[in-house]
């Protein structure tokens, strides 16, 4: 009888195939290579974001993200989200996103009016890599 | 702080406008309005979103919002061709986009009602009005009749000249 050993090793291997979907250390602190640019750099906006951080993004993946959020000393925090209400509302989904880190400890939902680059009421979806996380991006 | 550079191009401007019209008042007044937003963007405002002053009244708009960027934009053909809002004797102004603590001035000495609007968020509402004067002065003109291009958020949020005139200042009512 063969040992289930291998098949339960392949079967782990396929699960957590996603999670190596990208170079997770490569955005682990800014900058994140390119295509990602700082949000500040290329819109009218303040370079640190009161619970937000540090801003990142790849252009063609606006509206909707992935934003890297980054701290005070540039250690990623979070991956951001934002999905206009309307879209939302007429049917448009936002599927297989991207994430910075695998690691998640909580997630804030909330509305935002409107910010340069994302003008229309929005949702925030705000994952959170630590504990911290939270309290570092606040201010 | 000191006033931006656009900020004294803005203040050019306004005196600018100031020699297209008569002038009755020579007093150097300053009225602030300022831009504020709640922590996580929910609700974004002027504040007062409206404000009663006499002619030559100085406007200066100073961005509170720690976590965005702000805009005070008259609604004018000459800027990305909105519908003029403004009176047709008066210079239209756009701040362009101030961070939080910079600051935008304009002189406004034509009576008359201006409405004018955040670039990035005319759509959350963000809208005010002005009221230069009184209506019997000389030249005065009255709101913009013609609602066409207004966002309905937008229309919605201003207040009346009366509410204006007969307060002085109104600010924007909390979300229900």
């Amino acid at each position: 009888m063969k040992s289930p050993l291998p098949l339960l090793t392949m079967a782990l291997a396929l699960a957590v195939t996603p999670a190596l979907a990208h170079d997770e250390k490569a955005l682990m602190n800014a900058p994140p290579d390119a295509p990602y640019v700082q949000v500040s750099d290329v819109l009218p906006l303040p370079e640190f974001l009161p619970g937000l951080g540090t801003l990142f993004v790849n252009p063609d993946t606006l509206p909707a993200g992935p934003f890297l959020a980054y701290d005070h000393d540039g250690k990623l925090s979070a991956t951001v989200y934002m999905t206009p209400l309307k879209a939302l509302a007429g049917g448009t989904s936002y599927d297989g996103l991207g994430i910075g880190s695998h690691t998640v400890s909580s997630v804030d939902i909330y509305y935002n009016a409107g910010h340069p680059g994302v003008e229309e009421p929005h949702a925030h979806v705000v994952l959170f890599h630590d504990e911290g996380a939270k309290s570092r991006l606040a201010k | 702080m000191m006033p931006s550079r656009r900020a004294f191009l803005g203040f050019g401007g306004g005196a600018l406008a100031a020699l297209l019209v008569p002038c009755r008042s020579v007093a150097a007044q300053v009225t602030v309005i300022e831009m504020r937003g709640t922590t996580r963007g929910e609700r974004i405002w002027f504040s007062p979103q409206g404000l009663a002053v006499a002619a030559g009244t100085t406007i200066r708009f100073i961005n509170r919002d720690p976590g965005n960027s702000h805009t005070a934009t008259a609604y004018h053909p000459s800027l990305y061709g909105r519908m003029r809002r403004i009176p047709a004797a008066a210079m239209p102004w756009d701040s362009d986009f101030l961070l939080p603590g910079d600051m935008f001035e304009i002189k406004l000495s034509v009576p008359g009602v201006y409405d004018y609007y955040c670039i990035p968020h005319e759509m959350g509402g963000m809208v005010g009005r002005i009221v230069v004067g009184q209506p019997d002065d000389p030249g005065w003109e009255g709101p913009a009749a013609d609602t066409g291009d207004v966002m309905p958020e937008a229309l919605a949020a201003l207040p009346s000249v009366e509410d204006v005139l007969a307060s002085g200042r109104v600010e924007r009512k909390p979300a229900a």
